[in-house]
């Protein structure tokens, strides 16, 4: 988590044209901007565009700023209305079908890397040689999680999204509610909407 | 199996994203190369004078059945009136082409709005749309553009024009059906006929030009405007 104090203080002095301090900011949150937009464009190379984008228009929007609010659910925001416009002028729907990280490559561990915690838990499934195992990890067994995967990939776009903001990316009902550019009742709704497509065919 | 939602938080943590890329350096590389834009200054009014009456001359034109005649000027630079016989076919109302959906904090710094927000905005190529309701269902539009803009109205012979005051300023409130014409930032003549063109009034405000479409009386688009800022 960012530290809120820090973290104004960072807006304040971007806000006045250090951009030392906007690299910071933007070091900061890269990672949940860069996935935020590969959820909603669907691949790498427009998500990076995308975010890339995101920062320098935030960057230039930071005069619109409200200081002392939130900067992620505001910067989201904007990624995410990035993305949205790229995949719009593409003509074409997020074909984005998620995975599971497999263990079959050492080198998959940076697949996940910035999601500090997790790095290499996948990993710990079957090549477990000296780690532990993370006591989660052992909630799922393979089969199930690849099943539950494809039910959420089986869902309609606008449920899996607001599933994978919501517990893949870990985000806030505001935030998902920022990146979704709907209400937080909708996102509400629309969470639990999804969640009881998922328990009927994963059930 | 555990409850479902720890369970895709779980599934969460082992879905595969692509590695995130280092964004820093090139952003930065970004913000340093364009200096916070300087906003483009307006060309000498004359040049745009002259660019909107040969504008208006080829718009009317290119337009194949205005048998016209050139009947009324209006004061609002960028803006002229031009009455016709008969408008030309316009295409049946559709969903508008606003642009690029974008936040409130996105839109040009000179962007006016009025005290009721938008419910959503959207940005074409300068052009700034303000809408509320749905781009299905659209209850009001207010464009906004500035640049070196023309818009023309084609009116039918009788419609009535009439001159209103917003903020110390001209503007026009047209209750009668017309064909908008326009000529946005880049100098490509747009044909905005797609546009709700039922009541409309027409404004200016510093070298921002706006145009309030709706089914609203005189009295509430003049509120609206008068509240823009």
């Amino acid at each position: 988590m960012s530290r809120p104090r820090e973290e104004s203080e960072l807006v304040e002095r971007a806000r006045r044209g250090d951009e030392s301090a906007y690299e910071e900011l933007v070091r900061a949150h890269q990672g949940i901007a860069f996935r935020t937009a590969y959820l909603v464009v669907g691949n790498a190379a427009e998500a990076e565009e995308a975010a890339q984008e995101g920062f320098v228009k935030a960057y230039r929007a930071l005069g619109r700023f409200r200081p002392g609010s939130p900067f992620r659910p505001w910067l989201l925001q904007i990624v995410a209305n990035e993305a949205r416009n790229r995949r719009r002028s593409e003509g074409r729907r997020a074909a984005l079908a998620l995975r599971v990280a497999t263990d079959q490559a050492p080198t998959r561990r940076r697949r996940i890397q910035g999601r500090a915690g997790f790095a290499g838990m996948a990993d710990s499934q079957s090549s477990s040689g000296g780690a532990a195992p993370s006591p989660e990890g052992a909630l799922l067994a393979g089969e199930e999680r690849e099943q539950l995967l494809a039910a959420v990939n089986a869902l309609r776009e606008e449920e899996r999204l607001v599933i994978a903001c919501r517990y893949f990316l870990e985000l806030s009902e505001e935030e998902t509610a920022a990146v979704l550019d709907v209400r937080v009742g909708t996102v509400k709704s629309r969470t639990s909407r999804a969640l009881d497509h998922l328990r009927e065919s994963y059930a | 199996m555990p409850e479902l939602d720890v369970a895709l938080r779980e599934l969460g943590r082992q879905v595969e994203f692509p590695p995130t890329p280092d964004l820093a350096v090139e952003i930065r590389a970004r913000l340093q190369r364009v200096p916070a834009a300087p906003r483009r200054k307006w060309g000498r009014p004359l040049a745009i004078a002259l660019a909107v009456l040969v504008v208006a001359v080829g718009a009317v034109l290119a337009v194949p059945p205005a048998r016209t005649a050139i009947l009324d000027w209006l004061g609002l630079r960028g803006v002229s009136i031009v009455r016709v016989d008969e408008l030309p076919p316009t295409p049946p109302i559709g969903r508008l082409d606003l642009g690029s959906r974008v936040t409130l904090e996105e839109a040009p710094p000179w962007t006016l709005v009025p005290d009721e927000e938008p419910d959503s905005v959207w940005v074409d190529d300068g052009t700034v749309n303000l809408l509320w309701g749905t781009p299905d269902d659209v209850r009001l539009l207010l464009t906004e553009f500035r640049g070196e803009p023309f818009i023309e109205k084609l009116i039918e012979g009788g419609a009535e024009v009439e001159h209103v005051t917003v903020n110390g300023r001209a503007g026009v409130w047209l209750e009668q059906p017309h064909v908008v014409m326009f000529r946005d930032p880049r100098g490509r003549l747009r044909d905005n006929a797609a546009r709700l063109a039922g009541k409309t009034l027409l404004w200016m405000h510093g070298d921002v030009t706006l145009r309030l479409e709706g089914d609203l009386s005189k009295a509430e688009a003049l509120r609206i405007a008068r509240s823009a800022q």
